[in-house]
């Protein structure tokens, strides 16, 4: 994780000034996806910067110790090790971001992954993750218990409901200002990173919500000079959309957005780009059995 | 290239950087092939190679032979123009249904060849989007197959005499592209017209193979053919020969001056679209979202082949919020290739005049030791007078400026030579539909730049050209009314440019001739400037001669000063009778028809007197300028534009706009009737007027002046001046604010304003009359005719179409 971002004084002023163009975005939005891909060696080492930029991620009603210890195992070693050879990436550190679990999954994580001798962070979502919906008192403590257990990240989700209606009365649908808005306001707070979403909800990671939420980043670093991640979450589905994502942060933030301390990829099949990695290796599509298992 | 397959997964693991762009065009490689790369002429619906021709080698962009263009000879010419007489026989004989069907199955051989085409274009470095060139077929099949219904009393612009065909030269300059091209061709052939495109080396490959892709489509034999050749002087060429009706031209602005000078005199109507070496400004207003206006310039200004130069225009209060974008977007940019390497020098003398006069410099990197490529570059706070402002290199360079009002920004932007479009950015809607308007371009886009579809209108203004394409309005270029008469071709006269209606007219002299009626001194008459009558500003006046002999007036001998006074009054007028709304300019016609109401007789009089026809033929010429005026008043507010639908989603607005102060040159036929047509027609559409009435009679206009004067037309809208006619037209063709004349008088004036008025541009619409036809038929008009399609013709010339875009979510 880069320098920490220590957040300042909440600038109405600046919040309120912020104008988005709709029309404008979803071109660039569309300018962004109708780039042409990489290809070749590049596509393979795309690829596996994108696999060190995921938070491997559980987040189901029936965790249990045994599925988040393989998830840790899979974190530590996400792309077959013979693959990683052929490319000559053997011994270049090549692990997801971080894995994330609910909090009370997070000593779990912890012991599985210290047994497996990894530094690999835990993080963790709270505040009533998903909707937010819970008194401000549960949420802190949430937080205290989980950071007690070892998570070294957090989630926190915002309360939509202030969000929308306390100053923001924009229409839901007019995604875009709040979007810009909300992230301005969670950087003035400090946050480390800026998320999408929270990937359990429909209408997820889009590029143009993703575009403003970069755009609020680069205003808040040109205005602070702070450096603050960015996390798409949900709605990735294939090595495709990484490489996208990718991209994205490329045109819009730069090389330096590109790596684990300042860019995440929320829930992401991590098997999908192992394949294309394979595909890339041994000019064959792989099995379902020929890939490391969830 | 070779050197960076190497890299290694772990380097670019750690570099992140792109792989290279690698772009197949192997289907078009293999068409190439199969014509052994030499295609020739695509003549009579077929290539053709003939032998013994000069060939010219055209490379591609890593120096490869591509292939090998044929330069057409004297024959070729005129095996084409003789192939699309036969043509456009057969194919304006089809019915509107039968033509739209050929371009029904064009659009769908053209998605099937689409990839083909597209790697073309690509291999010509003159790249177009398959999809716009899809999208501009289907609209054009759309006007195939509505032509009669929609424009009925238009026909292809062949001649009415029998001898001249539907024959349009399409020309381009090399730099142009497909999209542009078609633009121009498809229109032509959609109203019935055969065409000979004379291609540029950048459009040669693609219009060939759009050629054969309409033949395959059922286009018959002839109404398509394409030459290729060396430079312009195709063009030229093409325009020369007999068979041809009508010559547009799409590309830069130094070949449009060549061929409009070339073609002086040949009796062939010359429309220029000067759009690719247009100078459009970029502005930014601090009610814009920031960043999407820089993504919205850097993708305009810094791409391989620009549409047009850019100039960033930046309110002051948001100066130093889009350097700090604008750094931070162009950090990771690579340098682009320059189209020939001799352009490096050139753009390393703008890089450092504009640093010596205090702009800084942004780059990614500095520029790299190969001379073909140069990194995208701002120059940040340059002066307007600066040389990288008024006449940017070719390179990816980006002028900035700042401004402090909106009102600035407008002022700034408009004071430009060119005409073409104009970007705005911001979200106030109220200053983005004020600035649409104030700004002086045909193009404005609202939060967006360079997005175009046919049926939007896309027509410079100013310098960037006097035509309308695409649009309804584009179809205009290639019909002409089928009452009107249409030129007859002629060749050109010995004309001295430099001497033409400089020699003055002869002055009268004390004892010089008789007055007419001895009982009645010749009156002497003012003319009119600027609102007021006045004398000539050289002091003399010239007698009026009566169809006897003898003189019945004296009129004043204007000239070059006289017009420069009556324009710059004109100037000042022009812009509060265009703000005007529609209604209060139709109350001021109609005060004008209520005028010339009560001076009836008056005017009678003076039309017997100067032409020497009946009292009562002489009433009723009064009587239709009554009624002419009143069809104008009532125009005014019928045709106001409108919201055209889109593919895209959002708005966009159509409307026409006046061209400016006009020069009128007025014809001798029914000198009052000619003359308050075209009046009317110009006041209606928003302009203002310089008339010359004519040489030979000019009473009954001398005699309207106290007409104008008792109406409510503004002062300066309208003046009068008399005089030598070759004097006062030499007068008008070089003042640079008028932007259009109408001119009826002889073959000598038409090739003189032919030749002069290319540079600074003019629209021009030109009557030469005939020789030896004693009755005076100007042009063959009937005056007393006025049949919608002429009236429409007449508001169409008086006209220009201003397209707004303002896309939306």
């Amino acid at each position: 994780m880069s320098a920490r971002n220590p957040g300042m004084e909440l600038d109405l002023e600046w919040v309120s000034r912020v104008r988005v163009n709709t029309q404008a975005v979803l071109k660039r939005a569309q300018q962004i996806q109708g780039r042409k891909l990489v290809k070749k060696q590049w596509e393979a080492a795309w690829l596996l910067r994108a696999v060190t930029c995921i938070d491997l991620t559980t987040l189901a009603g029936d965790d249990t110790p045994s599925n988040v210890h393989r998830l840790c195992l899979k974190a530590t070693q996400p792309v077959r090790c013979d693959l990683l050879k052929a490319m000559d990436m053997q011994d270049k550190g090549i692990t997801t971001a971080a894995v994330c679990v609910y909090p009370s999954r997070v000593a779990d994580a912890v012991k599985s992954l210290k047994a497996a001798n990894s530094s690999l962070p835990v993080a963790s979502v709270a505040t009533g993750f998903p909707a937010g919906q819970t008194p401000l008192k549960t949420r802190l403590e949430e937080v205290r218990l989980a950071v007690q257990d070892g998570a070294g990240e957090i989630d926190i989700v915002i309360n939509r409901t202030l969000a929308l209606t306390a100053q923001w009365e924009e229409l839901y649908q007019e995604l875009q200002h709040t979007v810009y808005r909300a992230s301005l306001v969670a950087m003035m707070a400090g946050s480390d990173f800026i998320k999408t979403s929270t990937g359990k909800e429909t209408i997820n990671a889009t590029y143009p919500v993703a575009i403003v939420m970069a755009r609020a980043i680069r205003d808040y670093f040109l205005r602070t000079g702070h450096k603050v991640g960015f996390k798409p979450a949900g709605g990735i589905r294939t090595a495709k959309d990484s490489l996208v994502w990718l991209t994205l942060m490329k045109e819009e933030l730069g090389e330096e957005w590109m790596g684990p301390h300042l860019f995440r990829l929320g829930p992401a099949p991590c098997w999908r780009t192992s394949r294309q990695v394979y595909h890339h290796v041994t000019g064959r599509y792989a099995a379902y059995q020929e890939l490391p298992l969830a | 290239m070779a050197g960076s397959t190497n890299k290694t997964v772990h380097d670019i693991f750690q570099s992140m950087e792109y792989g290279p762009a690698s772009s197949s065009t192997a289907t078009a490689q293999s068409w190439l092939e199969s014509h052994s790369r030499s295609l020739g002429l695509f003549l009579d619906g077929t290539f053709v190679c003939p032998s013994d021709r000069q060939t010219s080698t055209v490379n591609d962009a890593s120096g490869q032979r591509l292939w090998t263009a044929v330069c057409a000879a004297e024959e070729d010419v005129s095996l084409a123009a003789s192939s699309s007489v036969g043509g456009f026989k057969v194919w304006n004989e089809l019915s509107c249904h039968q033509r739209a069907r050929v371009f029904h199955r064009f659009v769908s051989s053209l998605q099937r060849h689409g990839q083909c085409l597209t790697e073309l274009c690509e291999l010509a470095q003159a790249p177009s989007s398959v999809s716009a060139l899809v999208r501009l077929a289907q609209y054009y099949s759309g006007w195939a197959q509505l032509k009669d219904a929609l424009v009925p009393d238009w026909t292809p612009r062949c001649g009415g005499c029998g001898c001249v065909y539907g024959v349009v030269a399409v020309a381009v300059s090399d730099d142009c592209s497909l999209y542009a091209l078609l633009l121009k061709v498809l229109p032509a052939l959609a109203v019935g017209n055969a065409v000979i495109v004379a291609a540029g080396s950048g459009t040669a490959l693609p219009a060939l193979l759009t050629a054969s892709i309409l033949r395959e489509a059922g286009l018959p034999v002839g109404v398509l053919n394409v030459l290729t050749g060396k430079d312009l002087s195709l063009g030229v060429r093409v325009a020369r020969d007999p068979n041809v009706s009508c010559v547009t031209y799409t590309g830069n602005k130094q070949d449009g001056e060549i061929l409009s000078r070339e073609t002086a005199g040949l009796g062939v109507p010359l429309s220029l679209s000067l759009s690719t070496s247009a100078i459009c400004p970029f502005i930014i207003f601090d009610s814009a979202d920031i960043d999407s206006a820089v993504d919205g310039v850097i993708e305009a200004a810094f791409r391989k082949k620009k549409d047009w130069q850019w100039i960033l225009c930046v309110q002051e209060s948001v100066w130093d919020g889009v350097v700090a974008r604008l750094k931070v977007r162009m950090a990771g940019m690579k340098c682009l290739p320059l189209l020939a390497e001799s352009d490096r020098p050139i753009v390393d003398a703008a890089v450092q005049e504009a640093q010596q006069q205090g702009a800084t410099v942004i780059q990614p990197c500095p520029p790299p030791s190969s001379l073909s490529l140069y990194p995208p570059t701002v120059l940040w706070g340059v002066a307007p007078s600066c040389p990288c402002v008024v006449s940017p290199p070719a390179g990816p360079l980006l002028p900035t400026l700042s401004f402090r009002t909106a009102t600035e920004g407008i002022t700034i932007a408009n004071h430009s030579p060119h005409g073409q479009a104009a970007s705005i950015w911001t979200e106030d809607l109220t200053l983005s539909l004020e600035c649409a308007k104030s700004l002086s371009v045909g193009t404005v886009w609202v939060n967006s730049h360079s997005v175009f579809d046919p049926s939007l209108c896309l027509s410079g203004t100013k310098e960037s050209g006097n035509c309308a394409n695409g649009g309804p309005a584009g179809l205009f270029q290639f019909l002409r009314p089928a009452l009107s008469p249409s030129l007859s071709r002629s060749s050109p006269v010995p004309v001295n440019y430099a001497k033409f209606g400089t020699d003055g007219t002869q002055p009268t002299l004390p004892g010089a001739p008789e007055p007419a009626d001895l009982a009645h001194d010749p009156r002497s008459y003012l003319h009119f400037v600027g609102g007021r009558p006045c004398k000539a500003d050289s002091g003399r006046s010239v007698a009026v001669l009566a169809p006897g002999g003898g003189v019945i007036a004296y009129c004043p001998d204007g000239g070059r000063k006289d017009v420069r006074n009556a324009v710059e009054a004109a100037a000042k007028s022009q812009p509060g009778w265009k703000k005007r709304s529609a209604v209060s300019r139709a109350q001021s016609l109609y005060s004008l028809a209520e005028s010339l109401e009560l001076k009836r007789r008056d005017l009678a009089l003076s039309l017997q007197a100067q032409t020497g026809i009946l009292l009562e033929a002489a009433e009723m010429e009064v009587d239709l300028s009554i009624s002419r005026l009143c069809d104008w008043a009532a125009h005014c507010d019928k045709e106001g534009g409108g919201v055209q639908s889109l593919p895209q989603s959002g708005s966009a607005l159509s409307f026409p706009e006046p061209m400016g102060v006009m020069g009128v040159v007025l014809p001798d036929r029914s000198p009052l009737l000619s003359l308050v047509s075209l009046l009317g027609a110009a006041l209606a559409a928003g302009n203002a007027v310089v008339m010359i009435p004519s040489e030979k009679y000019p009473l009954p206009a001398l005699e309207f002046i106290q007409v104008l004067q008792s109406s409510a037309i503004p002062e300066g809208v309208v003046s009068i001046i008399t005089g030598g006619r070759d004097q006062l037209t030499r007068a008008l063709a070089n003042h640079s604010v008028i932007q259009a004349i109408w001119y009826w008088g002889s073959k000598e004036g038409c090739q003189y304003l032919q030749y002069t008025c290319c540079s600074p541009l003019k629209s021009l619409w030109l009557h030469p009359e005939e020789v030896g036809d004693e009755r005076g038929k100007d042009g063959g008009q009937d005056w007393a005719c006025f049949h919608p399609s002429l009236m429409e013709e007449m508001w169409r010339q008086a006209t220009h179409w201003k397209s707004v875009w303002i896309p939306t979510a």
